[in-house]
């Protein structure tokens, strides 16, 4: 009864190509993406095909499964930012949003600047009325330090100095290897699913 | 991410039990499992193999690395090596608390086994905590890990990770530049 699901490919270049997977490597992708945004200081990709597909095979299974996914509040924390990724995403690029966390994210935005206005700002000089979310909120940080094992082999990832007298040097990342670095250097690599947060 | 979720991530591995039951093949998403039959051995994930032990369906057999000798090699290697050596499981702490708190009727030995497995863990993290140190100290912008643990890189690294970014933010500011992130008040 090991059926095989199809799940349509992560390759964008050729348009969506169906991929076949057992339901063993499905839960092992879920469980990479749990990982992944567990550890990532930014809003990562959603997954939103590969949420629907282990839906579909525990029906009984509640709404849990995806707040379990991004549990650490991070669409609160940085819903300006979010919102904004979403409005200047091009067309094709994958949405780091599901319907319902889109939703969410402005509702929850939403709430916020009312709640703000009544609070505070009426009571403002009337120049002073106007909060710009953008940079009250702080911008997820990217430049946090991440652990990561690498799942394909990489060629020339520069590491950017710390210090002054520091240079930038390259290294590369063995299959197998697993490293401490920033996030900014290889949030690419997190995306394409070369190297996995651990 | 807490412990408790580094042992759920644990729970996948294999382990031998021996069961005193029968039942057909059973078909669960992360795999097949089975047929169960009565004295015969049967590999099954950690989680499956400690639910039925609690339950008294089976007998759990120790892994081939669980064993006096064999830990004392490992653990006289890892301490003397300055790097980390490669461990026989990647989940060896999480497989020795659940096997020896569980069944520890079935491990030969599970008291020495248990000092010998700490042993290894003191080791190897007094090894962590120096080279977190030296990384911090240098100001290294990068370092390779490999034979660490989940549970090891866990246990110090949301502190570290922490650390390191603060002494990130307090470096670049000491240096105003166009790109600096500080928000204006």
């Amino acid at each position: 009864m090991t059926e095989e699901l199809d799940l349509p490919g992560q390759d964008s270049d050729a348009g969506s190509e169906e991929v076949v997977l057992t339901p063993a490597e499905l839960i092992d992708r879920l469980e990479q993406a749990w990982m992944n945004e567990k550890f990532a200081p930014e809003l990562l990709e959603n997954k939103s095909e590969i949420v629907e597909c282990v839906m579909e095979q525990l029906q009984h299974m509640e709404e849990n499964l995806r707040r379990a996914k991004k549990g650490d509040l991070k669409i609160e924390k940085f819903f300006p930012h979010v919102l904004e990724k979403e409005k200047t995403r091009r067309e094709g690029e994958p949405s780091c949003l599901s319907p319902e966390e889109c939703a969410f994210a402005r509702e929850y935005m939403a709430n916020t600047e009312t709640y703000l206005k009544n609070v505070a700002l009426k009571h403002m000089p009337p120049n002073l009325q106007k909060v710009d979310l953008l940079r009250a909120v702080p911008k997820p940080d990217l430049d946090s330090y991440v652990f990561l094992r690498v799942k394909e082999r990489q060629e020339n990832i520069l590491v950017e100095p710390e210090t002054d007298e520091q240079r930038d040097y390259v290294i590369d990342l063995e299959e197998g290897s697993q490293h401490l670095i920033r996030y900014k250097t290889i949030a690419p690599l997190v995306a394409s699913g070369a190297v996995q947060l651990i | 991410m807490d412990a408790a979720e580094v042992e759920f991530l644990a729970e996948k591995e294999l382990v031998t039990i021996i069961p005193n039951f029968s039942l057909d093949k059973i078909y669960l998403i992360g795999g097949d499992l089975g047929p169960f039959n009565p004295g015969l051995p049967v590999q099954v994930p950690l989680w499956l193999a400690i639910n039925l032990k609690q339950r008294q369906k089976c007998r759990l057999l120790a892994p081939e690395w669980m064993d006096l000798e064999k830990l004392e090699e490992i653990r006289d290697h890892e301490r003397k090596e300055e790097t980390f050596t490669p461990m026989p499981s990647l989940y060896y702490m999480e497989l020795t608390k659940l096997l020896l708190n569980h069944a520890s009727d079935n491990i030969p030995k599970a008291d020495e086994i248990r000092t010998l497995i700490k042993d290894v863990w003191d080791t190897r993290t007094a090894k962590l905590r120096v080279s977190a140190d030296s990384f911090v100290r240098q100001q290294e912008a990068h370092a390779k890990l490999d034979n660490l643990t989940l549970m090891e890189i866990n246990t110090s690294g949301a502190f570290l990770t922490q650390a390191l970014n603060h002494m990130y933010k307090l470096r670049t500011n000491l240096q105003p530049s166009d790109s600096s992130q500080s928000q204006d008040l």
